[in-house]
């Protein structure tokens, strides 16, 4: 990088500053610069020379993607990444591997790592308001591990026809890493719920993509019932280690079964409301659902979107990976993962035959609840040839997954569909 | 500011040559027919999604100077309107109903603070969307 080209960075000029950024953008020819450069365009003519939005200053997290292994980027900005399914093997899901789902940009404190004197407020609808430090929480409350899922409400999105807008997640927005932290629900009751209560709105120090310091990027939250369930835990480390820059440092809530994104990265404030929670991305089309089935395609009135709740069962393939060869007329093990938004899952299905016949797989008990649970079957493909497994889980309700994608939402929310593989058998 | 630049250029070397979706096509995926999207499809026959032809939504050749937006009238505004808040490969995944682009503007408008533009650049973009990114068309 030349200094002459560096130079070009800020304009300036601010009367004349698209030649010299359309020069750069010409010189470099990378896009994402481009678009580091183009942010300063809507506000260029309001910006004193020499000025650098607080956006372009902060990081939107992609070159922490070198830590990941073999997730697909859908966006660079806010950072958007998928895992394929056969990399979701892990009982487990480490760190490399699980997904990557950011609303804004990655807060300077979680990328130094500097929790230096973080406090958790618990305010609104309680007797007794507290500002805890993270020793506060270790010390005041039980520490907890557990396994939980964490999936996107948005995983599946890509196959909603007509297309639905967001980022298009296939099936790998989703995981199960091991937790660490205190219950949720022991700190709400060491505030003291009030009979007022309704729900929470948690809050986090994450950066607006307009680079807006003043803007809330997400704040979201849940039903005081759920919340005072106790399966959610306030979490500081992940998989045994402080949780890194991308997953929420130094503090997250881990809400399990309701949609990722209530399960706020980056906590400093639970707000106990009198009311549904009102923050970002809790109203107009974010993460709500029609309160009645629509046709596919079709607008929804404003007041008839309800909040989603419980993610719906689901089941996904981690081995073989698709398009695996097989031995015809041996038996080779089929095996994924299994969770539900509403606890435990009663039973996993594969077909071989396109949905024609199915057979029942061995399901390992959750080792906790809203962990994900293990399936495998032995499958035995007869001849040789291209075959297609498909697998679905039933929950406690005896409710399944859908073979293809269940009804449709104008944002493309909780798609269940049966995940399928190929595999090839050979002689 | 040089160290900004450093690490971006580092994370873009990421992303580049980081496994894309290129390095999984070539592998059998069922699930790849799955996410077909039938351009003007009728929406109101369950049956077209599944007969129709699978677009999974690869981007066409885009141009780089754009953030691999396609050419087309209203390709550069809509790419220094957009890249004050977010990259373009948000904007490439999409393919919505007309009305999910006006909704979609008014959102960014009311709810994330994005800065209207005049009235002409502004239906010059939104027919540029509703052209390269729909699920009508």
């Amino acid at each position: 990088m030349s200094d002459r080209t560096d130079s070009t960075l800020i304009p300036q000029d601010a009367e004349a500053p698209s030649g010299s950024r359309r020069r750069f953008l010409k010189t470099t020819g990378l896009s994402a610069l481009g678009a580091m450069l183009g942010m300063a365009v809507p506000f260029e003519r309001n910006l004193p020379a020499g000025f650098v939005p607080a956006a372009l200053a902060q990081d939107a997290g992609l070159d922490l993607m070198a830590g990941k292994q073999g997730l697909v980027v859908l966006g660079d900005r806010p950072l958007n990444a998928e895992t394929p399914a056969h990399l979701l093997d892990d009982d487990v899901t480490p760190y490399e591997r699980l997904f990557v789902r950011m609303n804004g940009l990655v807060p300077q404190t979680a990328l130094d790592q500097d929790a230096e004197g973080w406090v958790l407020t618990v305010d609104g609808e309680v007797e007794t308001p507290l500002e805890l430090t993270i020793d506060e929480l270790k010390s005041r409350f039980e520490t907890v591990t557990r396994r939980l899922v964490i999936e996107c409400g948005g995983n599946g999105r890509a196959f909603f026809q007509p297309g639905t807008s967001g980022n298009q997640w296939t099936v790998g927005a989703v995981g199960c890493p091991e937790w660490t932290g205190v219950r949720l629900a022991d700190v709400l009751k060491e505030a003291g719920v009030k009979e007022t209560a309704v729900y929470t709105g948690h809050y986090g120090n994450d950066v607006h993509l307009s680079g807006d310091e003043e803007k809330e990027v997400i704040s979201r939250g849940v039903p005081i019932e759920k919340a005072l369930e106790e399966d959610a835990v306030i979490a500081w480390a992940m998989n045994g280690a402080p949780l890194p820059a991308l997953h929420g440092f130094p503090l997250r809530l881990i809400v399990p079964g309701y949609p990722a994104s209530v399960s706020q990265k980056y906590l400093n404030r639970i707000r106990v409301r009198d009311r549904e929670h009102d923050g970002a991305k809790m109203t107009g089309d974010s993460y709500r659902i029609p309160a009645y089935p629509i046709a596919p395609g079709t607008e929804v009135p404003e007041e008839d979107m309800v909040v989603l709740t419980e993610m719906p069962v689901k089941s996904i393939v981690t081995f073989p990976e698709t398009g695996a060869e097989v031995k015809a007329g041996e038996a080779v093990e089929v095996r994924g993962h299994a969770w539900c938004g509403k606890g435990d899952v009663a039973a996993v299905h594969v077909s071989l035959d396109f949905g024609q016949t199915w057979q029942e797989a061995a399901l390992e008990p959750a080792p906790n609840r809203f962990a994900w649970q293990r399936w495998r079957a032995n499958l035995t493909l007869p001849q040789h040839g291209y075959y297609e497994v498909w697998a679905r889980a039933v929950d406690q309700d005896g409710i399944g997954q859908p073979p293809l994608s269940p009804v449709w939402n104008p944002r493309g929310y909780a798609n269940n569909i049966q995940h399928r593989i190929a595999l090839v058998a050979v002689a | 500011m040089f160290d900004i630049v450093t690490k971006l250029a580092a994370g873009l070397a990421v992303l580049v040559l980081g496994t894309g979706p290129a390095a999984a096509e070539a592998r059998l995926d069922p699930m790849s027919a799955l996410a077909g999207r039938p351009a003007g499809a009728n929406p109101l026959d369950p049956m077209a999604a599944i007969r129709a032809r699978a677009d999974a939504g690869a981007a066409r050749a885009g141009n780089e100077e754009f953030g691999g937006l396609p050419d087309g009238a209203g390709a550069e505004e809509t790419y220094y309107q957009c890249v004050a808040c977010h990259s373009t490969e948000i904007i490439k995944q999409q393919r919505v109903t007309d009305h999910r682009w006006d909704e979609l503007w008014t959102w960014m408008v009311e709810a994330q603070g994005m800065v209207e533009p005049e009235p002409e650049t502004k239906a010059l973009i939104l027919t540029y969307l509703k052209t390269n990114f729909s699920s009508e068309r």
